[in-house]
């Protein structure tokens, strides 16, 4: 058993310039730091001694190789790995959607996958469906029909949108309700979200 | 400056406030002024951030080399620590420290009757120790590894049964503990009475009396609390899942002994809050001693469970109301005895306020009791007692109703009172009326025995309606900064935070209104307190009543600075100016006018050596006093149709109508969206919500979103908002009232009285589960097979 | 959760091999993974069933009926255009079940095998009797949710939907193991607390069920699936009721009459099929074989509503599959 470490004195790459980024960005201040410390990561890895498998996950149309424990989640690695933070984790058992993610077009809840268990097929989360900086059509009619407050079951909520938009570009309310009905929304934004798929739905059928 | 006291409220708690009266706060804008952005549906501010996954919430954040924080909590609802070996979590790989009361400071918690970390637990998710590792999986491993030992002791999970002689003791010694008052806090109940209650019972044709018992229930905001730490020095900063950015900062300053200046609070986002994130927690103090401690960024984020288990809760409340009226339906004595369970440590649960105030009654008497039991502590849940207190009272009005032949909107607007009887004092405004109308009509109200007829076969129809009334006043302290810059853009600072409730896009919208610009020339700040000024917590439907108008006098301010600028460009005085959409303008001869970034370049300057140096006008703004010759509420009522199997004893909502004044609509895009997420949780209350403790355990067994249930999107109805807009010019200088509470209030009790009509017999305990109906419709065929007698005072 | 080691096993043969007390199979994962995050399970190896693409297969023909891979998901099941046009009280019962997402991650396999929902056994530091301890809390906790007939020291009820439908069409199930491979009618997999009180079925820890098999159903089947729940997504049963008619004219031919939510199994009602059987489906006849159903119910504390609760439903179950009105 490895000796118990003594508390690393090291200071933290915490950046100055990302740090006073917070007031001068106003609304769309992003304050964190995202990359990771790569060494001191490392000697983490080494000193928790959990086994580790190589996987490759394609994500958003791109190609992760990385090093996870078996127990990880698709989610914890899309969250704490990878920085796709926009998925998220809120009941961590499949009972809310919060973490829905689209595995071969299909909606699923990546907190019920192991990320050993996500290879060989195609993710894809929010942060894919405007990777090129603009919005999808559905993102712009949530924000027009205030389809969200506190935003924190949106991105899932548009994943699963998105999913029944690509298999039924017009569907009735019905429709929308069996297709987003895992997904749970707390601050009760439900009868907005139906405006916005509904819209979202002719716009894509226009374009 | 004059100071004033200012009387200022925060979920039905009370406090005089001192405030500077404001000298230049410019008065509220006419009833009828055509205003630009106010009062327009703008779409919110920060929702391409929330829906493309950009925003980050303190979950979100990770920092590089940051270490994880995991708790371990007591599995057993009331015992003492009798050893505590932590040797072997230490040594698991990964592991970097275990924090538990040996090795941490001695800090009061809960109001002094406990610590961060006490050696007698009074609840099952009560922290006993927190381990932090490299990430949160280790962390978690080691958890089974620290070894505790305890002295299990009686416990009590109900406030009836806490109350009995022979209950155990949850806190020993103290007033509690007096004969009689067994595990009550404060040793007494909080008593009002006005009137003489027997006398108004002896006037009554009718007297009814009957308990209602509703359940603790969880807020379960989807993003669970959460913190990370991180210090640079002997600076500190906090990102916090919270609604309190600048009250955290202010309590982590004072139990660390470190300077307010020091610490940074930053909340941008938070995933719901509901009032479970009004105030600094363990976990976040923790964080902060750890990291500073280890020397590396430590994040803490509560699993589900624990975040049911530890983090608040609505608390269980048992409401014995008892009515009279005469048979005109004129009510004359109402008197309430209330048993709410607070948890283990103080904690409000009173109910009385709509029963003292609401209606017309000269003789009303409460008796509220906030009881100790073994389980977690309450905190204030969006219109924390109203919920409860309006769900039972409103039955009670329908039963009343219906003995006098009486329609219940009838009954209520024969007991509609214009001032405020407990304070003796009018309302600034009053828009229930308008809402009833408003509201029938949208529902049909009138007409709805035709849509009787549409129940089939065992599926009942039924149509019922509930009042809702808040204190929206909002207050001081709240401050603002507003910046006009050299290209004619401009930035606000607020205090306060956007907990979902759409702030930033209402503080945007008035300062835009003020400043005469367009929305989108217009940023804004809140949820960091490095960038803005203080605001006290946003809950309470305080946010919007207490910021809107420290923004719109900083904006005010700012306009001033712009128009002498303009009236010299122009040559003008600066006081026949004015600004619309963007432009300076001449009141006296509109045609005459300058775009308002025309007339700020001149605050760009260079020194000759190409760098371009930029003044820019500063105004700042605070919250004033509130009027101390009325009362200043927001109101509303809910039109609710039903339809219940009585085979199955399903009930379906099929639809809801909300009307509610809470002065000037500022936006009704978005307090639409107030209204519907309100109507929501409401039926969540009425229909699905219970915490469930196990009584051989003291374990919550559904703290999770399955076995705990919200409302999901196909058990919704459908709503409809009437938005009555009632600018209330002696409330503020905007004009506004809350509006977040509100919307909840009345939900459960429109539902109930729907439930009722359809039914005929009521279900006097919520939620009102398929098996509850059934019971209710079983007792209701024992009962009619009896006559009933009227009860007599 | 524990660590563990993830292995492929690309045939069943291989995956008998890999498993043992100490291993658990995955499929859908949507049950195993919540048992491993509540503590419930600790295994060392889970073995990836999923690799055996030999086990995903939807296949009808009129001759030989309908069979189903134990890989099959419930969408898919769901959304086959053979299954709602031959078995469409099957797609009924499985579009209620759980969520659009779980649908899409959940197997057949998975769903006939997934743990109960109890929130006592699902509780990790609860040891009752499921999990081999002393007590059932249900017994004098709130048992609302639990069985009223065919409890035994624990008084689960056994969650799957698409169990009782599957019964109600005569399924069979196939699992293989060390043994070779058996085939028995699906009732008669499905063990109540009294013969084992730590499983619901008879499948052994080296064991892998492959298929389900249903014979295709006579002229003039009618099958209804009627679920209450107190949320309609997400939610287990409260109560439901699968039940398949063999009519001929207004009069039944044969019945199967399936309960879910009701005891630990999935619940045959063969009495209340004696009822129906040979006679005129009239209101009357419902109610008696609903009343039939529910013989020998003893309810607990909190659920006597599952009675009346069940016998309405076996009624309009009955009665909707016969198309008469009530």
């Amino acid at each position: 058993m490895p000796a118990r470490r003594k508390p690393t004195s090291s200071s933290f790459s915490f950046t100055r310039r990302r740090f006073l980024q917070g007031v001068a960005a106003g609304t769309a201040a992003a304050v964190v730091a995202p990359e990771l410390g790569r060494a001191q990561l490392q000697i983490d890895e080494e000193i928790s001694g959990q086994p580790r498998v190589a996987i490759r996950l394609r994500v958003n149309g791109r190609s992760y190789r990385l090093s996870v424990e078996p127990r990880w989640t698709l989610l914890d690695v899309l969250r704490n790995r990878l920085d796709l933070t926009g998925t998220k984790r809120v009941c961590d058992r499949g009972e809310c959607g919060a973490c829905t993610v689209l595995r071969d077009g299909k909606p699923v809840y990546s907190c019920l996958t192991l990320a050993v268990d996500a290879q060989d097929s195609d993710l894809e989360t929010i942060e894919g469906l405007s990777a090129d900086g603009r919005l999808h059509p559905l993102q712009e009619a949530f924000v027009r029909h205030d389809a969200l407050q506190c935003g924190f079951c949106t991105p899932g909520m548009v994943m699963a949108s998105k999913a029944l938009l690509d298999r039924n570009p017009q569907p009735s309310l019905d429709d929308i309700k069996e297709g987003l009905c895992g997904n749970l929304c707390k601050c009760g934004t439900y009868t907005k979200i139906f405006r916005a798929v509904q819209d979202a739905a002719q716009t894509l059928r226009r374009s | 400056m004059a100071k004033v006291l200012t009387r200022v409220e925060l979920n039905g708690v009370v406090n005089d406030v001192w405030v500077e009266v404001p000298e230049n706060e410019p008065a509220a804008w006419p009833k009828q002024a055509e205003l630009a952005v106010l009062g327009k549906p703008l779409p919110r501010v920060d929702g391409p951030d929330k829906v493309s996954g950009r925003a980050k919430y303190t979950h979100d954040v990770n920092l590089s080399h940051m270490l994880w924080m995991k708790f371990f909590r007591s599995p057993y609802p009331h015992a003492r620590i009798t050893s505590l070996d932590t040797s072997r979590a230490e040594a698991l790989p990964g592991v970097k420290r275990v924090y538990t009361y040996e090795n941490t400071p001695d800090i009061s918690w809960y109001a002094n009757r406990s610590k961060l970390f006490d050696t007698t637990l009074r609840f099952v998710g009560d922290e006993v120790a927190a381990v932090v590792a490299v990430d949160e999986h280790i962390a978690a491993d080691a958890l089974p590894l620290i070894d505790v030992e305890y002295e299990e002791m009686p416990y009590v999970l109900d406030a009836e049964t806490a109350l009995s002689p022979d209950a155990p003791a949850i806190h020993e010694g103290g007033p509690q503990d007096a004969p009689g008052a067994r595990n009550l806090q404060g040793g007494r109940p909080s008593l009002y009475t006005r009137g003489d209650v027997e006398k108004g019972f002896a006037e009554a044709d009718f007297v009814i009396e009957h308990t209602f018992r509703s359940p603790c229930q969880v807020h379960a905001c989807l993003e669970t609390h959460c913190s990370v730490a991180a210090w640079q020095g002997d600076k500190l900063t906090v990102w916090d899942s919270t609604q309190a950015v600048h009250p955290v900062r202010e309590s982590l300053a004072q139990i660390l002994n470190i300077p307010i200046a020091n610490i940074r609070v930053i909340c941008l986002y938070s995933g719901g809050g509901f009032g479970s994130k009004l105030w600094i927690n363990k976990y976040t103090v923790l964080a902060a001693l750890a990291a500073r401690d280890l020397g590396r960024p430590v994040k803490v984020t509560l699993d589900r469970e624990e975040d049911a288990l530890a983090m608040g809760n609505r608390p269980a409340n048992v409401m014995t109301i008892r009515a009279g009226c005469k048979r005109d339906g004129t009510l004359t004595a109402l008197t309430l005895k209330n048993i709410g369970s607070v948890g283990a440590y103080n904690a409000g649960a009173g109910v009385g306020t709509p029963l003292r105030e609401v209606y017309r009654c000269p003789n009303v008497s409460t008796e509220e009791s906030n009881v100790y039991i073994n389980a977690d502590v309450a905190r204030p849940h969006r219109a924390p007692g109203h919920v409860q207190g309006t769900w039972g009272l409103e039955q009670v009005l329908d039963i009343l109703a219906e003995k006098c032949g009486l329609d219940p909107l009838d009954f209520r607007l024969r007991n509609y009172s214009d001032t405020d009887q407990v304070r003796n004092l009018p309302y600034s405004t009053k828009g229930l009326r308008e809402a009833y109308e408003k509201g029938a009509e949208k529902f049909g109200w009138r007409d709805r025995t035709a849509r009787q007829a549409l129940s089939r076969g065992p599926k009942k129809r039924g149509f019922g309606l509930a009042t809702q009334i808040w204190g929206g006043a909002g207050g001081p302290p709240g401050y603002a900064v507003v910046n006009l810059y050299s290209d004619g853009t401009a930035a606000v600072f607020s205090g306060g935070q956007d907990i979902g409730s759409a702030t930033r896009t209402s503080m945007l919208q008035v300062a835009a209104e003020e400043l005469g610009l367009p929305a989108d020339k217009l940023s804004i700040v809140m949820g960091d307190t490095q960038g803005t000024p203080y605001g006290f917590v946003s809950g309470g439907s305080r946010t919007t009543p207490s910021q809107a108008p420290a923004v719109r006098m900083a904006a005010a301010e700012v306009k001033g600075q712009l128009l002498e600028l303009a009236g010299k460009q122009m040559n003008l005085p600066a006081q026949r100016l004015s600004t619309r959409e963007g432009y300076v303008f001449d009141t006296q001869n509109p045609s005459t006018r300058k775009p308002i970034a025309e007339v700020t370049k001149e605050l760009q300057f260079g020194f000759g050596t190409g760098d371009r140096v930029q003044n820019m006008l500063i105004g700042k703004g605070w919250r004033g006093p509130n009027p101390a010759d009325v009362s200043v509420n927001s109101w509303g009522a809910q039109f609710a149709e039903v339809e219940v199997d009585i085979e199955t004893g399903e009930i379906r909502v099929l639809r809801i109508v909300a009307a509610h004044e809470a002065g000037r609509l500022v936006n009704p895009l978005t307090a639409s969206s107030q209204i519907e997420g309100g109507v929501i949780q409401g039926l969540g209350f009425a229909l699905f919500e219970e915490r469930v403790l196990n009584n051989a355990s003291g374990r919550m067994v559904n703290a999770n979103l399955h076995d705990y249930k919200i409302p999901t999107m196909k058990d919704i109805p459908e709503i409809e908002s009437v938005l009555i807009d009632l600018p209330d010019a002696r409330a503020n200088s905007v004009g506004v009232k809350g509006l977040g509470e509100p919307p909840i209030i009345p939900t459960p009790g429109a539902i109930a009285n729907a439930v009722a009509d359809a039914l005929g017999v009521r279900v006097f305990e919520t939620p009102m589960t398929p098996q509850r109906v059934l019971e209710a419709l079983e007792k209701g065929l024992v009962l009619r097979a009896q006559p009933e007698e009227g009860r007599r005072a | 959760m524990r660590n563990f080691e993830f292995v492929n096993a690309p045939t069943t043969e291989r995956a008998i091999e890999l498993l043992g007390p100490q291993a658990k199979l995955i499929a859908g994962g949507t049950d195993l993974l919540d048992e491993l995050k509540e503590g419930l399970i600790a295994p060392e190896r889970l073995v990836n069933l999923k690799a055996n693409r030999a086990l995903k297969y939807l296949r009808f023909s009129p001759s030989e009926g309908l069979r189903l891979g134990a890989l099959t998901t419930l969408s898919e099941l769901e959304t086959d255009r053979t299954v709602r046009e031959h078995y469409p009280m099957l797609a009924a019962a499985v579009r209620v079940i759980a969520s659009p997402q779980i649908r899409n991650m959940a197997t057949v396999g998975g769903n006939l095998c997934q743990r109960p929902r109890c929130w006592y056994y699902r509780n990790d530091a609860l040891h009752c009797t499921r999990k081999g301890g002393p007590i059932c809390y249900a017994v004098s906790g709130e048992n609302q949710y639990h069985a009223i007939l065919g409890g035994h020291l624990c008084f689960i009820v056994h969650p799957s939907d698409l169990a009782p439908a599957l019964m109600a069409y005569d399924a069979r199930i196939s699992y293989a193991g060390p043994g070779g491979r058996k085939t028995l009618p699906l009732g008669e997999f499905f063990v109540g607390p009294a013969v084992n009180i730590t499983r619901e079925n008879l499948l052994q820890p080296n064991e892998v069920v492959e298929e389900i098999s249903l014979p295709t159903p006579a002229a003039g089947t009618r099958g209804v699936y009627l679920k209450v729940r107190d949320r309609n997504t997400w939610d287990f049963a409260t109560l439901s009721v699968a039940a398949v008619l063999e009519m001929d004219g207004a009069t039944c031919r044969r019945a199967r009459i399936v309960l879910g939510a009701v005891a630990p199994v999935p619940w045959p009602a063969p009495d209340a099929d004696k009822v129906l059987t040979g006679a005129r489906i009239t209101p009357e006849v419902a109610r008696r074989a609903a009343d039939a159903a529910l013989r020998g119910a003893r309810p607990m504390s909190h659920n006597a509503h599952k009675v009346p609760l069940a016998k309405n439903l076996v009624r309009r179950a009955i009665l909707k599959a016969a198309g008469v009105s009530p």
